[in-house]
């Protein structure tokens, strides 16, 4: 019976929350402890497209907002909705945080020349020889080559060139960053 | 720190946690310190002298019993709105009361209308009515602002527009004791008006007021005085 498994940690995960509202540390390491690989399923299931780190920061996201909410826990409720609640909140908080931080913020893939002494700047001022670029370009593959005229020499959005070359953003992101890549090898043995 | 720290810094919080009483429990708190406060201002501002006589009034006495029970069950699906996992469905538990209510004053309007007809129309203008209102919703709106805030922020923007409803009900009854205003079209846009510019303006105010930012800085205080963040 597949219910009853979950039945049965439920019951174990409410009482060892029981146990931690009434100041078992232990109980409470212990249910934090279990809960910590369940959250990371469930948040890496929400949000598929984020790499370990974000998920890790949104485990403790959670676990931090469990803790400021433990009071709200009655144990004669199930305790698995109380958490999945508390997770689905903070998994979109975090989404309308992202929206308001990207409406505000102009990605970069590489900072600007920053400092007026040249010894500060540790990346080359430009290429020389633009014919060498140019040839250079020519050479990458077909979708780092689209890649790079659509976002650095034409100046295109990610949306723009997507819309255009019909690649997704990730994989036009991908090829751009790879075409820098060849780009810079290729002119530095030049 | 990596989550196994933060598990162990949770975790070493000898703090024994004061578990939130059940909603009703909650809204019954919060009537038994609103209902001082409303007495007082219904005193002071003096009770209407045809008090006895209008209670005996159907339409009176519903738009009392109708506010009343709108502002309780409005109270109670704000605290039930602070336990994450909750059915949401039982937000709605306002809705019937609050028909009733409208309806009852929307039929006082159409009467009104049958009776004087649309030119003559009692509608007052009375900012008076405004600043009544508030002055009745005030207490009950601090105190289940200040109690919301205990709870988890899950739904802060309905939390918020509930409690101020709740408030508004009872403030709605607390106007309608000490002040002679029985014109329905009055109440509707002056009264009912001012209501539903509170629940605006709370729902507004609900991320501000209600955030998990705040509520774990405050928690996290506790475990270490110098607030250590994740990173």
């Amino acid at each position: 019976m597949p219910g009853a498994k979950d039945d049965t940690r439920d019951a174990r995960l409410a009482s060892l929350m029981q146990a931690a509202q009434q100041g078992d540390q232990r109980a409470y390491a212990q249910l934090l402890g279990e809960l910590t690989p369940i959250l990371r399923r469930f948040l890496w299931s929400q949000r598929r497209f984020l790499g370990s780190a974000d998920i890790e920061d949104l485990v403790q996201e959670v676990l931090l907002s469990l803790h400021s909410v433990r009071a709200t826990y009655d144990p004669k409720r199930p305790f698995m909705p109380w958490l999945a609640a508390i997770a689905r909140n903070r998994l979109a908080d975090g989404a309308r945080r992202y929206v308001r931080r990207a409406a505000h913020e102009v990605q970069v893939d590489e900072f600007p020349v920053t400092f007026a002494e040249e010894a500060a700047n540790t990346e080359p001022g430009g290429v020389g020889d633009p014919e060498e670029l140019r040839r250079a370009v020519r050479a990458l593959p077909k979708a780092q080559r689209q890649a790079i005229e659509m976002l650095k020499l034409r100046e295109l959005s990610l949306k723009e060139a997507s819309a255009i070359s019909g690649m997704t953003i990730g994989a036009l992101k991908i090829s751009a960053h790879r075409a820098m890549g060849s780009l810079r090898r290729v002119l530095q043995k030049a | 720190m990596d989550t196994r720290t933060l598990i162990d810094r949770l975790a070493a919080d000898p703090t024994q946690v004061r578990r939130l009483p059940a909603p009703w429990a909650r809204t019954l708190v919060w009537l038994a310190l609103s209902a001082p406060c409303l007495a007082l201002v219904v005193a002071v501002k003096a009770p209407r002298g045809d008090l006895v006589v209008k209670l005996a009034e159907g339409g009176f006495a519903l738009d009392l019993a109708a506010a009343l029970v709108t502002g309780i069950a409005a109270a109670a699906a704000a605290f039930l709105s602070t336990i994450p996992g909750i059915d949401r469905r039982l937000l709605l538990l306002p809705l019937l009361p609050l028909l009733l209510w409208l309806g009852n004053i929307g039929y006082g309007c159409i009467d009104e209308w049958i009776r004087f007809g649309s030119d003559s129309m009692p509608l007052e203008q009375s900012w008076a009515c405004f600043r009544r209102t508030l002055l009745a919703t005030a207490a009950p709106a601090i105190i289940i602002a200040i109690m919301l805030r205990r709870g988890a922020p899950v739904m802060p923007v309905a939390t918020m527009a509930l409690g101020a409803l709740g408030a508004a009900g009872l403030g709605h009854v607390a106007v309608r004791l000490f002040h002679s205003q029985d014109s329905s079209i009055t109440i509707l846009v002056w009264q009912l008006g001012t209501v539903f510019l509170l629940i605006a303006l709370a729902s507004l105010a609900g991320r501000s007021l209600l955030n998990w930012r705040t509520l774990i800085g405050n928690s996290l205080r506790q475990v270490d005085p110098n607030h250590l963040r994740t990173g």
